[in-house]
């Protein structure tokens, strides 16, 4: 039997046929392709992780109506040709996790406008761009609490990724919340200039405590500054999951963020056509996060700690009510006032009496 | 124990990965071989080292198993690059790029396990000693080894015969052949003592400096190593000065930032790096000129020349 050219081009014709038939035919029931990125390895123990145990849950709940795939470490400058492949083999929802990807992800979603955008932080939506995120800050105010209570040198090591807002306002934060204890409290601020970098995130919690902080509260995602303040008999807060056995003797809380109930809703709006651009940012009560139990604290300790999250929550406590005044003397609202979300989102100063640099 | 003593602790834990993988790449780039695959080797030490670790309890078996993960990462080089005689430089990047992938397999398992860290050499008297007592008699082991390794390789380099075979083969290979010198045979070996020192510099992170498992937690490490070794033009003192000055600098920017100092910390953070390139700069062209580099270094060896 032989085949001339002819023969292979029309068979060729037909099976090309065949298979955009069946692709379209298969697409009807084809499960909603998710995709997600990550700017950390999944095994970073802290941010990551919890995106991906979001995604986990999503694929408990959702069985086969949902196919999964994750991305992990990716760089800030590479998002763009990560989120264009995974459009590209299908996947109708992404999300993209971090405020690093925020940039990125408003550039690369109206070249793709079958896909639908969830980034994690951001400050503004497009058609097909939503925000999602949480209020972390009613986390770092009871931390500040928490840390008035239990420092003896008055002194909170705070560790630092980027200048960002985000950042910048839990910084502002748990002052807040220390000074409602103590306003003598003071902070010394090292930035790391990165999300994950354990060796460097221990070398800046050895400064501080070296410096006499004896609470270390960190914005980046390695367990290594809660274990070096156990080694070093300081206190410390865990990031983004519950981290007390990594520092039985010195963990007092965590914040434990939890993002698979939102991925889930996410997932059946794209699936039932109702998805809309949307801007979520819930705190305390929302279920977005929570605080691991707490330890090493004695019992008042712990129920006024417990207090102060049930009143954030529940909104009777602001951690951005009047009057704030910021470190040059100017002041951003008086008495009586409160800080609109955008604001908070926008903030890129310290408040009087932190005396920290800010980053070029 | 006042600041500057902490300080001066934190540098030499900051800079002993350095020094410990840095001083391996020294060898084999003395043997005129260029590993880019630190990072890779580094990375699968530090997992292997951990995961040993754990499964059997010992710290030591853990160190062992890191050192014998770099070495068979670098066999994996050596094939390529002095087996096959393949692009040593694309060689080398593919044994990073493969190590980051294979030891996240490895290690997925340990993520979220916890070790306490290494104890710290503790010799009654002497360590208690004001200022000096710490400092010297107060580390972990591996300080003392990546001293200890610094100190023989210059001794192996300089004052003995196969030392002098090893550099000839990296000067001028195709002289080295000609004199009935094993030029393959000694390249692998060097290329082995480089995979297991850069294994050990991983053990040491997982098991001393951050005593946990993450991927990617060796951040680049094994490439500032690399860096090292060419700004300290190839000499072993030199080296160990380059990686005490990148590491003092890392912490002291760290300190100068938490005492407020009004300098933007993406300058503090380029800092480590500026400082270390210009300081061995400078000495590099003071002393021995520009062309300090192994004469045949990067170039594949065949015995059909």
């Amino acid at each position: 039997m032989s085949f001339n050219r002819r023969d292979l081009i029309k068979g060729a014709g037909v099976a090309a046929g065949a298979a955009a038939l069946g692709t379209s035919a298969v697409a009807q029931a084809a499960p909603l392709q998710v995709g997600f990125i990550y700017v950390g390895p999944v095994g970073d123990f802290g941010w990551s992780t919890m995106h991906d145990i979001g995604r986990k849950r999503l694929e408990e709940v959702m069985g086969a109506q949902v196919k999964t795939t994750p991305v992990e470490s990716v760089a800030a400058n590479d998002m763009e040709r990560v989120a264009t492949q995974l459009a590209r083999q299908g996947h109708r929802l992404i999300f993209t996790t971090s405020f690093s990807f925020f940039q990125a992800t408003m550039r690369v979603a109206p070249t793709l406008p079958q896909t639908f955008f969830e980034s994690a932080t951001g400050t503004a939506t497009a058609p097909n761009v939503s925000l999602y995120n949480a209020r972390f800050y009613e986390g770092r105010y009871v931390q500040g609490v928490i840390a008035a209570r239990k420092s003896k040198s008055k002194t909170i090591g705070y560790i630092a990724s980027f200048p960002v807002p985000e950042v910048m306002h839990a910084i502002n934060t748990v002052m807040r919340g220390a000074w409602s204890v103590d306003p003598s409290m003071k902070i010394r601020v090292v930035w790391v200039n990165a999300w994950f970098n354990p060796g460097r995130e221990a070398d800046a919690a050895r400064a501080l405590i070296d410096q006499g902080c004896d609470v270390i509260c960190q914005h980046t995602d390695s367990p290594a500054p809660l274990q070096l303040a156990n080694e070093r008999g300081v206190f410390g807060f865990g990031q983004a999951s519950d981290m007390t056995k990594f520092a039985p003797r010195a963990h007092l809380t965590s914040s434990v963020n939890n993002w698979g109930d939102y991925y889930v809703e996410r997932a059946r709006a794209v699936i039932n056509g109702t998805w809309k651009p949307g801007d979520v940012w819930g705190g305390l009560g929302s279920g977005l996060f929570r605080l691991a139990p707490f330890t090493n604290m004695t019992p008042e300790e712990a129920s006024e700690a417990q207090k102060i999250a049930e009143a954030l929550g529940s909104g009777k406590l602001n951690p951005f009510d009047g009057p704030i005044v910021r470190a040059d003397g100017t002041e951003v609202i008086g008495a009586g006032g409160r800080l609109t979300d955008d604001q908070i989102r926008s903030m890129n100063y310290f408040y009087r009496g932190v005396d920290v640099a800010v980053p070029g | 124990m006042t600041l500057l003593e902490a300080i001066l602790l934190t540098v030499i834990t900051a800079s002993t990965p350095l020094v410990i993988a840095a001083i391996g790449e020294l060898v084999v780039e003395r043997a005129g071989v260029v590993n880019l695959g630190v990072e890779g080797m580094m990375i699968m030490g530090a997992a292997c080292g951990f995961a040993a670790a754990i499964m059997t309890g010992s710290t030591f078996i853990g160190v062992l198993a890191g050192v014998g993960a770099g070495v068979a990462m670098s066999l994996i080089f050596a094939l390529l690059a002095l087996g096959l005689a393949a692009n040593q430089i694309a060689s080398g990047l593919a044994l990073t790029i493969f190590g980051l992938g294979l030891s996240g397999l490895v290690g997925a398992s340990f993520i979220g396990a916890k070790r306490e860290a290494m104890p710290k050499l503790d010799v009654p008297v002497l360590t208690d000693l004001p200022f000096v007592g710490p400092v010297v008699f107060g580390q972990d082991p591996f300080v003392y080894i990546s001293v200890l390794l610094v100190v023989s390789v210059w001794w192996f380099l300089t004052r003995t015969r196969a030392g002098l075979v090893l550099r000839a083969c990296g000067e001028n290979h195709t002289s080295a052949h000609a004199l009935g010198y094993r030029v393959l045979r000694i390249r692998l070996f060097a290329v082995m003592f480089g995979g297991g020192c850069a294994g050990l510099a991983g053990a040491y992170l997982s098991l001393a400096y951050t005593p946990f498992w993450s991927p990617g937690m060796t951040a680049g490490r094994g490439w500032i190593a690399l860096a090292i070794v060419v700004f300290a033009s190839w000499l072993p003192w030199r080296l160990l000065m380059g990686a005490y000055l990148f590491g003092g600098i890392t912490i002291l920017q760290l300190h100068a930032q938490g005492m407020g100092v009004r300098i933007p910390s993406q300058l503090l953070s380029a800092l480590p790096y500026l400082v270390t390139i210009v300081a061995l700069v400078v000495i590099s062209r003071r002393r021995s000129g520009w062309n300090a580099a192994p004469g045949a270094l990067g170039k594949p060896f065949s015995r059909d020349y």
